[in-house]
């Protein structure tokens, strides 16, 4: 399905939008959100998403093709890498699945170029300049557009990634719930809080000084309402103790609190497996799969889930052929996962072939744009404006 | 805003003169303090106003003998505990008497990025960052041959395990990209060419060892010549090329001048680099004396990492504080020491501000100034410790902002100050420090 304007426009109709206006905390129309968990250093798609009958898998990978023979099958001759039961579980129940062959013409083998070419969904991408923004920061806009005070949040690290750099509202990043009170006597709140504002008129001063004067407004007006809202909150499964499951309660923290915000951003990171790789991927993909079967489990328990969409991805895949270090190096076409209700099918794609690789990596066969333009489209976001008109993918 | 004269077409890196119209006074004083020093005290920055531009610089550029900053260093390597290496370099970046040469080695620890969290070795992160404190104002050459030896790059990197017929790609991909090329300026051959001519430099005993039954004595083919290269050969070609001149010229004036360097500014300094036989101190001392340097375009058009931060904050302050504390408070704010997030380096510039970091930022100094949570003493600059009330204000924009304070954030200070019915030192700079010109290195 190819979207055009009008598509999006007729579409658009039929769901519940939020008027434009005032600046709204609850959100009295579409509350569906977009979660984007990023797998930061290049997942090896290979040994996540097992090719179980294909001897050229087995033959490039003397090592790391052990985890075969305890791969989790999912059907049409693939299998889970064995420490994702949770995602298993989750793909057996309909609510994930995978989709294959993902990336993009041409593929970067630098970690930092390709993820800024995911983050800003532009494959020519080549430098960031102060005007680039990233395709949830595109999102971002368009809702803060609808009057949505806090569009998107990073969570899990102060750091705000380029996927989240928006032109139009600067998107927070919360760590802990804690770090996000101002510290001040009680009595001077309000004069502080009056003080920030009248420091942040607009035309002020240069464009350095406007970024800031904003987001310290935003700062003390965000965190008040925050904190209220994240009261609500009682937690309906248990999490891993890890960081990577505690980020994943705070999401679901501020989901099930009704905060808002519709756009979230995740990342768990050391899938960069030069060497050694079987031990530390093991660690990593059961963190990614308890974590999220956890996840699920909570907003399914708060009603919460029908209205969230996953995606994990991460900059590329791996060599298709092991090192002589026991791991892989920097590759191309990988797996990406979706989380969400009423998905068409556990598996989605074409697999790359394994004898027609692109200087020993997996050609993509899938645009990652259509992947985000899907994943839009559930979120109630016309795609169009975030990554062009390209076709969404079905699922 | 930009006082580059286009109409006299002179260099961008023309020594810049002080004038009447244009003198050096507490704000370019400021600017040279927070971009070389991170901040000075406000006697420090008026000391140098007195001194004149070509004074001050001299004095940062050769800072003569002080404390010796490695009386520690044995210490740290036995404690054996990354938090005593990070309190101990952020001491010195606090307190050492080298403000340019530790400047340049928390440059380079950028640059070079390597992180514990990998290398899980305080003697050799130790180490790494003495490489970057004796070759970081020397010939880039130099340094990067002992850096791609560091013993922390080679376990980093994975180069201890790229051995004859088992290469591995890592070091020499990042050498390129990261550390001397930049993106794209090599081909994929390159990089496995590169790769197998660092095939042999491995660790031994914590050490750089040259393992030659390791290394690949075969010919190779990078950047067009063949040859039976080593790694020492890799370091030569690459950082002779004139790419390798422009890609570190830019990266010194993002970060000594403007985040965004014009076209015509990185040739000049390449040309500047190349001419100083690729000498990091020749080049700096030209740049950091010149009309570029000086230019509206280049003042406060940075925004201070949490190290920058909190580093500047308590010097321009005039105090001391717990290094420890201050490593916790920039870790926490997204920066941690001797574990940068990845080989890429740190964020810049933006991305260090959300709503979250601001909050950070304001409580840090609020804490400080209260003597709060950070297990120190108040803080409360000399200057404020006596004298009229009236002049505490101004005083506080001169400690903080070098006194550059519109009208308009005049007006409000002392309308918050008004409202709050408070004068006391705490107060008034706890309002200065709410500027957003406090965030701007």
């Amino acid at each position: 399905m190819k979207i055009t304007r009008r598509d999006w426009m007729k579409s658009a109709a039929l769901a519940p939008l939020a008027t434009s206006g005032t600046l709204r905390w609850l959100p009295g129309g579409d509350d569906r959100c977009l979660v984007v968990i990023e797998l930061a250093g290049g997942n090896d798609g290979l040994n996540t998403l097992i090719p179980l009958d294909d001897p050229r898998y087995a033959k490039a990978r003397p090592t790391l093709s052990a985890v075969r023979k305890e791969a989790l099958s999912i059907g049409e001759g693939f299998g889970l890498h064995p420490a994702m039961k949770g995602m298993q579980a989750l793909m057996k129940r309909g609510v994930a699945c995978a989709v294959q062959g993902v990336g993009y013409p041409n593929p970067d083998r630098s970690h930092f170029r390709s993820r800024d070419i995911w983050y800003t969904a532009d494959p020519g991408f080549k430098n960031v300049k102060a005007t680039t923004t990233g395709w949830l920061g595109r999102a971002a806009d368009l809702l803060a557009k609808q009057g949505a005070a806090v569009p998107g949040l990073s969570l899990g690290s102060l750091e705000v990634p380029l996927a989240f750099r928006s032109r139009a509202v600067p998107v927070p990043s919360l760590q802990r719930v804690e770090d996000y009170q101002l510290l001040i006597d009680p009595q001077d709140r309000e004069s502080f809080i009056d003080f920030v504002g009248s420091l942040a008129k607009p035309g002020d001063g240069g464009d350095l000084h406007q970024f800031l004067g904003e987001v310290s407004q935003l700062a003390l007006t965000n965190s008040e309402q925050l904190r209220q809202a994240l009261g609500r909150y009682r937690p309906k499964a248990e999490y891993p103790t890890d960081q990577f499951g505690k980020a994943l309660q705070l999401l679901s923290r501020v989901i099930v609190s009704g905060f808002g915000t519709r756009l979230f951003h995740l990342r768990l990171g050391g899938f960069d497996t030069h060497a050694r790789q079987a031990p530390a991927h093991n660690g990593l993909l059961r963190t990614l799969s308890t974590g999220l079967a956890a996840l699920v489990s909570d907003l399914e328990g708060h009603s919460c889930f029908d209205k969230v969409s996953l995606l994990v991805h991460s900059e590329f895949g791996r060599r298709v052929a092991e090192n002589r270090s026991q791991g892989t190096d920097h590759g191309a076409a990988s797996v990406v996962f979706v989380l969400g209700s009423e998905l068409e099918a556990p598996l989605l794609g074409t697999p790359p072939r394994l004898d027609d690789l692109d200087d020993g990596d997996l050609k993509a066969n899938c645009d990652f744009r259509s992947v985000y333009a899907r994943m839009l489209l559930r979120a109630g976001i016309d795609p169009v404006p975030v990554v062009g008109e390209i076709e969404a993918l079905a699922f | 805003m930009n006082t580059v004269d286009s109409q006299t077409h002179q260099s961008p890196l023309e020594t810049w003169q002080a004038t009447t119209a244009n003198p050096f006074d507490l704000a370019k004083a400021g600017h040279l303090a927070r971009r070389v020093a991170m901040g000075a005290s406000l006697k420090v920055r008026r000391t140098m106003v007195r001194a004149g531009v070509e004074e001050a610089i001299d004095r940062l550029l050769a800072p003569g003998r002080g404390e010796d900053v490695d009386s520690f260093r044995t210490q740290v390597i036995a404690i054996d505990k990354v938090g005593a290496l990070r309190d101990y370099r952020m001491w010195r970046l606090l307190a050492g008497r080298d403000r340019l040469r530790e400047r340049m080695s928390f440059f380079w620890h950028d640059h070079f990025a390597t992180s514990f969290q990998k290398v899980r070795d305080v003697g050799m992160m130790a180490r790494q960052l003495e490489v970057f404190d004796q070759h970081g104002l020397g010939r880039f050459d130099d340094l990067l041959l002992a850096v791609s030896q560091d013993p922390a790059m080679l376990r980093w990197l994975d180069n201890e395990t790229n051995v004859r017929g088992r290469p591995n790609e890592n070091y020499a991909r990042e050498i390129f990209e990261l550390f001397a090329l930049g993106h794209g300026k090599y081909s994929e051959e390159d990089i496995k060419a590169a790769a197998r001519a660092f095939t042999g430099w491995q660790i031994r005993d914590h050490r750089f060892h040259d393992s030659r039954p390791k290394h690949d004595k075969g010919a190779k083919t990078l950047f067009g010549k063949t040859g039976p290269f080593d790694g020492a050969d890799v370091v030569r070609m690459t950082a002779s090329r004139p790419d390798s001149a422009q890609f570190l010229a830019k990266k010194l004036l993002e970060f000594f001048v403007h985040p965004e360097p014009a076209k015509d500014e990185i040739t000049a300094l390449a040309q500047c680099y190349t001419d100083a036989d690729r000498h990091i101190g020749k080049t700096l001392s030209t740049l950091l004396r010149s009309r570029l340097f000086f230019s509206e375009r280049a003042m406060r058009s940075r925004i201070h990492s949490p190290v920058d931060f909190v580093v500047c904050t308590v010097r321009n302050l005039g105090a001391n504080a717990a290094p420890h504390a201050l490593a916790r408070a920039a870790a926490q704010m997204g920066q941690t020491l001797i574990e940068p997030p990845g080989v890429e380096g740190w964020p810049r510039e933006r991305a260090w501000i959300s709503s979250a970091t601001w909050l950070l930022r304001t409580n840090f100094t609020a804490d400080l100034l209260r003597g709060r949570g950070y297990h120190l003493q108040p803080i409360l600059p000399p200057e404020l410790s006596g004298g009229r009330a009236q002049d505490h204000l101004r005083l506080a924009t001169e400690i903080l902002v070098d006194g550059q304070v519109s009208d308009q954030s005049m007006t409000a200070i002392r309308h918050f100050l008004r409202e709050t019915g408070k004068d006391d030192a705490a107060t008034i700079l706890r309002a200065v420090a709410t500027l957003p010109e406090v965030q701007m290195l």
